[in-house]
């Protein structure tokens, strides 16, 4: 009893010992709400990926794949839903005449996309395409002004004429300033093998025509895909009818999607199996085929999950300061405790406890208000902007209507116990020069 | 008669420095029974806190036994040992040694709070607060119980060091120099508190001084020299209040 009750006193009698329990409730909070933030951004930024994406993709299909066979043998998996064929190219779309702008800065692209005039070009069958992806309710997005709708009914490329049409991300539209009509310009290149076998790349160019918007929730797609019809793809690119390079599957069961994914890779493998030892086509969920993007912003979190926890050694160094400069000076009051009746342990919990008392009360602190802050982030942010001006967090570029916010248990777990065993090493190192202070010393001294 | 409450059985301690041991007690005997009241005189570096220490199981002896009742005690165990500082012996020393931080009265609930668990404090806590209360008034301090050490006088930071030594019940009293720091008028009164407390309970009293005057107000008188004991006699009773 008497140690709590005299740590209890030894730290009320030294405010400059809440720095330290400031400091680790600091570290707290920040590791709290910033990791919620992100973990909750994440779990957004993974939705609105999944919703631009179809559950499975055939991809690495070779040259002469033909899309009957491969149909005929995917359709009859259980979990099947629906599939679409795809084409997939890229290069450059710009209005006939314009020079493209330079490329935009290294690591923009990822989460913005379209700020750039690269772009893959994918050929779909808009009728399979719906049944397989969000890509009806993508050209229907009622945040597509009127404006630069593509035409409804079944066919988004139909036109009064028989030119090319393309369908392109809003906001691209939008910044190039592109209605439904204008004229843009695809510049490409195709390789082909010549006689010799040796490899000839040519630069080709196919005039097409804006059909309208499209618009997914992941900003990144839209910015950097543009949708023509199949056979436009399958002209440019001198492809044989039947030709597929890309399979977009639905499925029926998606907590099955992993077992479906290897079911449908060993039936794409026998089906293009020529005998010759290698094997063409790979199966990916949409979640392996987003993953150098998710990762990427996984990748952040774990970055301010660092740069935080340096915050928490800064508070752990300021507190050993403190407790240090304690222990310095109540050393002299070990003889009298001894006498008293305490043992050496016994003291040295003295100051173990004063050192712990500091943590637990600055990790509750700290848990606590970074639990609220997070709960209320949204609100916060919009008294902020009413407040200062300063927006916190730009919804708009992430598609969001609220900041996004995920309290996980085990991180908050994984916080307090990083807390609690900092804050215990440091109480430790001063306690444990206590304990070897020899209580006679103190009892004989002035 | 019964075994006597304090018992020192030849008992030496050394000091190392550095390669060198340093004889600092050569073998003292002394008993001290209940409620006698001895005086422990000698210069300055005779070795009288030494013996202090090591009868009240501060410090170990090199060789030689403390006996408590005439039970060996020096070699029990470190809880033991703590255990039986808390209620067996009282400490008085010169400089008062109070917790800073805490008040009069909180100093003296330290030392109650020692000898009590958690919950076994907080059950009496009551009972504990107005004992602590009760004892601080008897030491003259009714009107000091919150006030820190640094708001005291000498002789009043004494009182309530007696006043810690007290509470828990203890048979014995060491007393290190506890006049060593005050006035000679502060000094009688703390002296005075002192006798009258052990008179009435009885208790066995240890004074370390090198005042002649106040040691000839005790039983006896044990006079220590270059860690001996050199002469032993009955107090005269001179310049007593008895
Ligand atoms: N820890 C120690 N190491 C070495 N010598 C010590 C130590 N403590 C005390 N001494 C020596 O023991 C002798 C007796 O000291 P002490 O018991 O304090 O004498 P007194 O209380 O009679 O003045 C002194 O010479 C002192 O220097
Ligand atoms: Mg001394």
């Amino acid at each position: 009893m008497y140690r709590l009750f005299l740590a209890i006193r030894y730290l009320l009698t030294r405010p400059i010992n809440l720095l330290g329990m400031f400091g680790i409730a600091l570290s707290v909070w920040a590791l709290v709400v910033v990791v919620s933030l992100f973990s909750g951004f994440l779990a957004v930024i993974e939705s609105h990926v999944q919703t631009a994406s179809a559950d499975l993709t055939v991809t690495q299909l070779p040259d002469w794949a033909q899309w009957p066979t491969l149909r005929d043998g995917l359709r009859d998996d259980s979990n099947v839903a629906a599939l679409a064929p795809r084409l997939v190219h890229h290069g450059l779309v710009a209005r006939p005449g314009v020079r493209p702008g330079p490329p935009p800065l290294p690591g923009r692209t990822s989460l913005h996309g379209g700020d750039q005039p690269f772009v893959f070009v994918i050929g779909v069958d808009a009728a399979a395409e719906s049944a397989v992806t969000g890509f009806g309710d993508w050209l229907r997005n009622p945040e597509i002004p009127a404006a630069l709708r593509a035409p409804a009914g079944s066919d988004p490329f139909a036109g009064a004429d028989d030119r090319p049409r393309v369908l392109i991300g809003r906001q691209r539209m939008e910044r190039d300033g592109l209605h439904p009509g204008d004229p843009v310009r695809w510049t490409y290149a195709i390789s082909k093998s010549n006689e010799q076998g040796k490899v000839e790349t040519d630069q080709r160019e196919v005039d097409l025509v804006v059909a309208g918007a499209f618009q997914t929730a992941h900003a990144g797609f839209d910015g950097n895909n543009m949708f023509v019809r199949e056979d436009v793809l399958r002209k440019a690119l001198e492809l044989p009818e039947g030709a597929v390079q890309e399979i977009a599957v639905r499925v029926r069961d998606e907590s099955q999607l992993v077992p479906t994914a290897d079911r449908l890779q060993r039936i794409v493998s026998r089906a293009l199996d020529r005998g010759n030892q290698r094997s063409y086509g790979a199966v990916e969920t949409w979640r392996e085929r987003n993953a150098p993007f998710l990762a990427s912003v996984e990748h952040q979190r774990g970055l301010l999950k660092i740069v935080l926890i340096v915050i928490m050694v800064v508070a752990a160094f300021l507190m050993l300061a403190t407790l240090s400069m304690m222990v310095t000076e109540k050393v002299a009051d070990i003889g009298i405790l001894t006498a008293m009746g305490g043992t050496p342990a016994g003291v040295t919990q003295v100051f173990l406890a004063c050192g712990l008392s500091i943590t637990v009360v600055g990790v509750a602190l700290g848990l606590s208000t970074g639990c609220l802050t997070a709960v209320y982030l949204e609100e916060i942010r919009q008294g902020l902007r009413w407040a200062t001006g300063i927006d916190l967090f730009p919804l708009e570029v992430y598609n969001l209507i609220r900041v996004p916010c995920r309290i996980e248990p085990l991180w908050l777990l994984q916080v307090a116990g990083m807390a609690l065993a900092t804050g215990f090493v440091v109480s430790a190192l001063p306690a444990l020069r206590a304990a070897r202070h020899d209580p006679l010393v103190s009892l004989r001294g002035t | 008669m019964s075994a006597p409450v304090l018992t020192a059985r030849a008992v030496t301690k050394n000091y190392r420095l550095g390669k060198r041991e340093i004889p600092v007690l050569r073998g003292v005997d002394l008993s001290i029974a209940d409620g006698e009241r001895v005086a422990l005189l000698g210069a300055s570096g005779a070795g009288k806190s030494t013996l202090l220490h090591v009868l009240g199981l501060l410090d170990a002896p090199t060789s030689g036994a403390v006996e408590y009742d005439g039970r060996v005690v020096h070699d029990l165990s470190v809880k033991e040992r703590a255990l039986l500082r808390h209620r067996h012996t009282g400490f008085v020393f010169q400089f008062y040694h109070l917790i800073p931080e805490l008040t009069a009265l909180q100093n003296v609930l330290l030392a109650q709070m020692m000898g009590v668990s958690m919950f076994g404090y907080l059950g009496r806590r009551a009972a504990l607060r107005a004992q602590a209360e009760e004892l601080l008034g008897q030491v003259g301090l009714s009107d000091r119980l919150h006030h820190r050490p640094a708001e005291l006088s000498g002789g009043e930071r004494q009182r309530v060091a007696i006043a810690r030594a007290l509470i828990a019940q203890p048979r014995v009293i060491l007393a290190d120099e506890p006049t060593g720091n005050l006035d000679s008028a502060t000094a009688t009164g703390v002296v005075d508190l002192m006798f009258a407390v052990q008179q009435q309970r009885q208790l066995a009293f240890l004074l370390v001084t090198h005042d002649e005057r106040l040691a000839q107000r005790c039983d006896r008188v044990v006079r220590m020299f270059d860690g001996k004991i050199v002469g032993e006699e009955a107090a005269t009773g001179a310049g007593a209040a008895r």
